[in-house]
């Protein structure tokens, strides 16, 4: 049986032409590219940091 | 020697290095490549569904396109297409005007928007439709049913494609248990977008089958009457958003407009029938004078447009050969010039010759007078 409120909360209001600026910050979404990238620059945040551990314990 | 040209990265644009790596983003290649050929695989798919009307499967698979690649432009574009046919413009506009910003020329979306901008008065409907179906569902969602019913048809008399206007309004039909409303509304929603899960689950909680919710979507909804009837029959419906509770006749707010809506209809029996034959003849002058002035204002200066350039160009014909002709003339009339010196110095020739000649009067026989003579003495 449908719950009425429930399926209620399933309705948003659509945002109006004044919103259309934020509508479209919103659809910028990430696609599979940008995730590939994110993850080898965090590798390599990573590798550097790693590195810049290992030579400050050599310069110790 | 052949010149190979450089691989570009897909995504960036930069040079491809050996490796296969991106050598400005550092973007694997292969990943690349494969990434923008599954977006272009359920694009496919997105444009087959669209086609077949399946406009929420369409969403679904062009949303999945762009997971693979964002910048993909036609997807971008058909996904407004969908969103402006289901009455959502605010997020068309967005999806052209991202469409616009990854390929600033040669993209459909910058024409799609130009026209919206050509057009203001379009926008501000739009705009007044979603503040409206936003209003509606503020009431829904505080109980005040018969406002928000009244407010959703007055949106979708307007924007009869506004696929989330018809759900709501299903909804609260199913609600206040006006089933025959509710499925009437769902079939709309059917002949939009085919294959609408929402419309469908509805439907199927309303107790129809598959078979039943596959015909509905081909029934004709021309004339369902689900908006013809705006205000009319939500009269029973209380103020208070109760859905049967007619006892409260003093403070329904429907009751004095239905009230003031029946007092305001002009009914054309108090003023006695309109006999559109005693105004034939008129008609018919009104016709004629009508004629004449569009065969004076328009056929007329056309016609006579037309015999004008038809009359220059015979001119422009007439022109040309009279000045072909003349130039003939002119090289006959040198030759001629040119013969006559011939002839001239010919016969000039000929006489020359005739004064130097000698005489040969006499050839003809070989003899001089005086053999003449005796021999005639002899005979």
């Amino acid at each position: 049986m449908i719950n009425f409120e429930e399926e209620l909360k399933r309705f948003k209001p659509i945002p109006d032409v004044s919103q259309a600026e934020e509508a479209i910050y919103s659809n910028d979404l990430k696609d599979i590219s940008d995730i590939v990238m994110q993850m080898t620059s965090d590798l390599r945040n990573a590798e550097m940091s790693s590195i810049n551990r290992i030579q400050s314990r050599v310069r110790r | 020697m052949a010149v190979t040209r450089p691989v570009l990265c897909p995504i960036c644009g930069e040079r491809v290095l050996k490796t296969g790596y991106c050598s400005g983003c550092s973007m694997n290649i292969d990943v690349a490549r494969k990434a923008h050929n599954t977006s272009n695989y359920h694009y496919n798919i997105g444009y087959d569904k669209a086609v077949a009307r399946d406009l929420s499967g369409a969403i679904e698979s062009l949303k999945l396109s762009l997971r693979y690649n964002k910048k993909n432009v036609m997807t971008r574009n058909l996904l407004g297409l969908i969103y402006y046919e289901m009455g959502e413009a605010v997020e068309a506009i967005s999806h052209f005007v991202m469409s616009v910003n990854y390929e600033p020329s040669n993209n459909l979306a910058s024409r799609y928007l130009k026209e919206l901008k050509k057009d203001p008065s379009r926008l501000d409907f739009v705009d007044q439709m979603t503040k409206k179906y936003n209003i509606a569902l503020g009431y829904a969602e505080s109980g005040d049913y018969d406002l928000a019913i009244i407010q959703l048809k007055n949106v979708l008399g307007e924007n009869p494609h506004f696929v989330k206007g018809y759900l709501l309004l299903a909804l609260i039909y199913i609600h206040s248990e006006n089933y025959e409303k509710a499925g009437t509304t769902l079939r709309r929603v059917l002949k939009i977008d085919k294959a609408n899960p929402q419309a469908i689950r509805y439907l199927r909680e309303m107790g129809h089958t598959d078979e039943n919710i596959m015909l509905m979507s081909k029934e004709s909804i021309e004339d369902d009457g689900l908006l013809d009837d705006v205000y009319m029959e939500e009269l029973t419906i209380t103020a208070g958003g109760g859905l049967e509770n007619e006892e409260n006749d003093k403070s329904n707010i429907f009751k004095e407009f239905k009230k003031n809506k029946l007092d305001s209809t002009v009914k054309l029996g108090e003023y006695g029938e309109v006999s559109l034959a005693r105004y034939s003849g008129a008609y018919v002058l009104l016709g004629l004078v009508i004629g004449i002035l569009l065969l004076f204002f328009v056929i007329v200066p056309a016609q006579k447009k037309k015999i004008r350039s038809d009359n220059e160009e015979l001119l422009k014909s007439y022109s040309e050969e009279l000045a072909t002709k003349n130039t003939t003339i002119a090289e006959l009339n040198e030759q001629i010039a040119a013969l006559n010196i011939k002839v001239e110095e010919l016969e000039d020739k000929a006489t020359m010759r005739n004064n130097s000649a000698p005489d040969y009067s006499n050839v003809k026989t070989g003899m001089s007078e005086d053999d003449i003579r005796d021999m005639i003495g002899n005979e």
